[in-house]
């Protein structure tokens, strides 16, 4: 039996003990979509007709697949989550139905799964790609293949794809690796390969579409359909344009647009990026924040050795290009590493927390040194993880017996600097700060640290800015400032959000009204903020 | 007390109006009369440590409005950047007005410096009901804070006669780039786009520093840390991608709401200039005086693409796009092209769990495709290349135009003498 764990409508109870199950289980975000039960989860899909709304005010028709459960038009279809190795069965009917006047019935529509191989097709009529399903209602075609590989993956009709694609028959497959347990940190992975493993993920699925030529289908003027003259003005994640994309999913209001996309993460957590491109254009997806590590392409790990090497041909980049039936697996992640300020506002010695992602880089002293020294000495191999030379870098000692240097009364704040030819020695300015050189012994901590550093520049007066709604009026994470009268007020944890939205910046735009579009905002919230 | 209110502000707006003719009396820095609205300059503040952090390194740009010189000879109206360093508060305003430039000004600055960057906003001379907010972003910027990256969404824009200093703690080299993100699409297409770049701190190690087999020089540069040498490069040309649409340009100009739903750009750019515009090795005059007799013209847009070296040299062509619409690709036929960084990083594959690098992933290519925020560090080995003049162009062929005029557009030459 199949179940949508996104559209999901039971008693409350029921969603309140879904509820603190997340949160029992550590709350790492997961994609919402249809499971079906291993190893062969079959799913029934309708495809039909409907509106969508977008945030000028339109109503758009449009055709999507629906799940035969629950019967109720979606756009994207359902978001299909299987595990590799599974026999998928999908089987398709057509209700699609032109309102016209004159009324006419749809086009036949089709499946097709790219990226899978041996699918196999049963019923319904011949088409160029696949078995059709005419739009009787009643035949069913049916589609088997086995997902042998993980990865992310999409599915769309295989018949008059410029019409239909367009008109919405498209989604996206999501193939989890074997072993995979999203309650077990090690095996809550995209890929069998352990660098793929992640805290949490989200999708985004691209499209575009072009508000002119939909009225063209609905009122069964097809002859004057006319592909050529394709020009986009409403840009698409996973269904919904901002700030749709981030409202809540199965809200009333969008009924049949029940996905968002809401990211939210904590710092030094890892946050799996699923792109997929289901539209006409290619779009350049920027993330700010952070780089991310584009580790595999249409279902592939970018790697070597196939199965052996990991993703060696990962590539670091600020911006995705995501192009059409193209998906791509990046790995996104926000440390607040060397911001040259403590982000917490925190002073050294004060009463903390002392968080874990303040940590840059840590070792400890091979041998003692006096109040005297200029060098210190790392066990071997350790070193590296501080910034190599010519960089000088802050840097703090403090007694082994201290979980964290505000516990030390003793603290030693150092400029170091790694020597040229050996790694594992550092030459260091003593007693910066303030801070007194002491005497430290065998095994006491460094560490590269922003850790009490002030923001260095005075903000000006809240009267001199306008500030955005995801805008907390301080500089520090998980800290609010005061903000003028309606402005922030979205972001309740203080976080810090980043926009993360197509850099070809007419498509952050819902037709003619600014901001909208494939745009959504991603927020890193402070340690112990809860993600749904 | 109402009507005590309404007298103030008759009062002040009379001011207004008086002073107003002053101060368009002259565009000169210091000349100017006293202006009780234009010489508000409590909000200007220009912060900049000195001494107090040795890895300091301080900017002071201002946004408002300009205009600029197409390669067909049309002016657009642009919203933009232009360096105010060593420009007084009190005189910002009369010195900077009207005076965007097309790119924005570059920006350099080193690994392990501290960039204290000031924004101040100059406002609109063209558009005074328009009372836009500004920002930077510094595009790429790795583990940045929302508080300086400038998307106002997740922090703020800076509001009129005010300033602030954005500030960078600059772990990574890279072509970065910068932009306005307050209402990107309007402003972005309206040109508050720029270059900055973060040069490798391996470029300061001693000389004779062995990096693997490879010996270090006093004087070498390389556009990433490689531990290699294998990023080293002679000659730096900075080429970013951008486009124009001239109805959207005069819509802004024209007090009409911005029409993001038509936006097609027709003006394909490199640093800010149409073909034959990109190989004028000068400034380009722009021609603002004729829409403000009382400012004088100005050189707006300053950055030739024009790229010329000596054969035998290695080319290293920073390339990014800040197009609002399109991806573009370039190619330039008899270079050898090798890709050796994209997003502001080492094209080279994660480090292995020891440390030790990962693996290099540079390429050759005779075509780059880069959408808008999209940027990428290009070498051209020129040792085997006949002397003579290559061409550097769109092959998106109908991008090689200047509107109407054709043989223009995203297209510049590489000269190797």
């Amino acid at each position: 039996m199949n179940r949508d764990r996104k559209r999901k409508r039971t008693t409350e109870a029921a969603a309140l003990a879904v509820l603190l199950l997340g949160i029992a289980v550590g709350s790492h975000a997961t994609i919402l979509g249809l499971t079906g039960t291993s190893p062969n989860p079959t799913f029934a899909f309708i495809a039909k007709q409907g509106y969508i709304s977008t945030p000028d005010g339109n109503t758009i028709y449009c055709w999507g697949y629906a799940n035969a459960a629950t019967g109720a038009f979606q756009l994207p279809g359902p978001t299909l989550i299987v595990n590799e190795g599974d026999t998928v069965t999908i089987t398709l009917q057509n209700q699609i139905s032109i309102p016209g006047p004159p009324a006419a019935p749809g086009p036949a529509v089709s499946m097709i799964f790219p990226g899978q191989q041996n699918v196999s097709a049963s019923g319904g009529t011949a088409g160029v790609l696949t078995q059709e399903a005419p739009s009787d209602g009643t035949t069913t075609v049916t589609y088997t293949f086995v997902a042998a590989h993980p990865g992310t993956y999409t599915y769309f009709s295989g018949t008059r794809m410029e019409l239909e694609v367009e008109m919405g028959l498209y989604g996206a497959l999501i193939v989890r690796p074997a072993g995979f347990d999203p309650n077990v940190a090690a095996n809550r992975r995209a890929y069998d390969d352990p660098s793929s493993q992640y805290d949490h993920e989200y999708l985004y699925l691209l499209s575009d579409l072009d508000p002119n030529l939909h009225p063209l289908v609905e009122q069964n003027k097809l002859n004057q359909y006319d592909n050529t003259t394709f020009f986009a003005n409403n840009w698409l994640v996973t269904g919904r344009c901002f700030p749709d994309t981030m409202a809540d999913p199965n809200v009333g209001y969008l009924p049949s647009q029940p996905y968002n996309t809401a990211p939210l993460t904590h710092p030094g957590e890892k946050v799996l990026l699923r792109f997929i491109g289901a539209g006409h254009d290619m779009h350049p997806l920027h993330h700010h924040g952070n780089n991310a590590l584009m580790i595999a392409k249409d279902g592939r790990l970018l790697e070597s050795v196939p199965g052996v090497s990991g993703p060696d041909l990962a590539v670091s980049d600020f911006t995705q290009t995501v192009a059409p039936g193209e998906t791509i697996d990046a790995i996104w992640v926000w440390y607040g590493y060397h911001l040259g300020w403590d982000e917490y506002g925190h002073t050294l010695g004060g009463p903390g927390p002392f968080e874990p992602n303040e940590i840059y880089a840590q070792s400890t002293l091979a041998s003692s040194i006096g109040v005297s020294d200029t060098a210190i000495t790392v066990p071997a191999g350790t070193g590296h993880a501080f910034l190599p030379p010519p960089r000088t870098f802050r840097a703090i000692i403090w007694g082994s017996g201290y979980a964290n240097p505000d516990l030390d009364p003793n603290r030693e704040v150092v400029t170091a600097t790694r020597s040229l030819t050996n790694p594992d020695t550092f030459t260091i300015t003593r007693a910066q700060e303030g801070t007194a050189a002491e005497a430290w012994s065998v095994g006491s901590i460094i560490a590269d640290t922003d850790h009490g550093l002030p923001l260095p520049v005075t903000m000006p007066s809240i009267q001199n800015l306008e500030f955005g709604q995801y805008a907390s009026g301080s500089p520090f994470l998980g800290q609010s400032g005061p903000l003028p009268p309606l402005q922030g007020g979205f972001n309740p944890y203080n976080g810090y959000y980043f926009m993360f939205h197509s850099h070809n910046e007419k498509e952050i735009v819902n037709n003619n009204v600014f901001p909208g579009g494939m745009l959504t905002m991603m927020g890193v919230l402070p340690y112990g903020a809860p993600i749904p | 007390m109402n009507g005590m209110r309404k007298l103030g502000w008759t009062a002040l707006l009379a001011a207004l109006l008086l002073a107003a003719p002053a101060a368009r009396a002259d565009n000169l820095p210091g000349s100017r009369p006293p202006d009780p609205y234009r010489s508000r300059t409590e909000g200007i503040q220009i912060q900049c440590p000195g001494a107090t952090d040795p890895k300091a390194v301080c900017v002071s740009i201002a946004c408002g409005d300009g205009f600029v010189k197409m390669a067909d000879g049309s002016d657009q109206y642009i919203f933009g950047f232009q360096d105010v360093a060593g420009i007084d508060p009190t005189v910002m305003w009369s010195y900077g007005r009207l005076g965007a430039e097309f790119p924005a000004p570059t920006l350099y600055a080193k690994e392990g410096q501290h960039l204290y960057l000031t924004l101040t906003n100059l406002g609109m001379i063209m558009r005074p009901d328009l009372f836009d907010p500004h920002t930077v972003h510094f595009h790429g910027f790795p583990n940045a804070a929302s508080i300086f990256d400038g998307e106002p969404m997740a922090s703020f824009g800076v509001t009129q006669n005010n300033s602030v200093t954005y500030f960078y703690d600059l772990q990574e080299p890279g072509t970065f780039m910068y932009h306005c993100h307050q209402e990107a699409s309007e402003h972005m297409q309206m040109g508050m786009l720029g270059q900055l770049y973060i040069l490798p701190a391996q470029d300061d190690l001693p000389d004779g520093t062995l990096l693997g087999t490879f010996t270090h020089h006093t004087g070498y540069k390389y556009v990433y840390d490689d531990g290699d040498g294998s990023t080293k490069y002679d000659v730096e040309v900075p080429l970013q991608m951008s486009s124009f649409d001239p109805h959207f340009h005069a819509a802004d100009l024209g007090i009409q709401p911005p029409p993001f739903a038509t936006m097609v750009d027709v003006y394909p750019m490199l640093n800010g200039r149409g073909y034959p515009n990109t190989c004028d090795p000068g400034g380009i005059m722009n021609n603002r005086n004729a829409y403000r007799s009382d400012i004088p013209n100005k050189v707006a847009q300053k950055i030739p693409a024009l790229i010329s070296c000596t054969q035998g040299q290695k080319v290293l062509l920073r390339i990014s796009s800040l197009s609002t619409t399109e991806f573009n690709t370039l190619t330039a036929p008899g270079l050898p092209m090798l890709v050796v960084g994209t997003g502001a990083h080492l094209l080279r594959g994660p480090d292995k769990p020891d440390g030790t690098a990962g693996k290099n992933l540079y390429y050759l290519t005779q075509t780059i495709t880069l959408g808008g925020g999209e940027s990428t560090d290009v070498i051209v080995d020129t040792t085997n290349v006949p002397r003579g003049t290559y061409f550097l162009y769109t092959s998106n062929l109908n991008e090689l135009s200047n509107d109407h005029e054709d043989y223009g557009g995203m297209m510049t030459e590489f000269v190797v003498n």
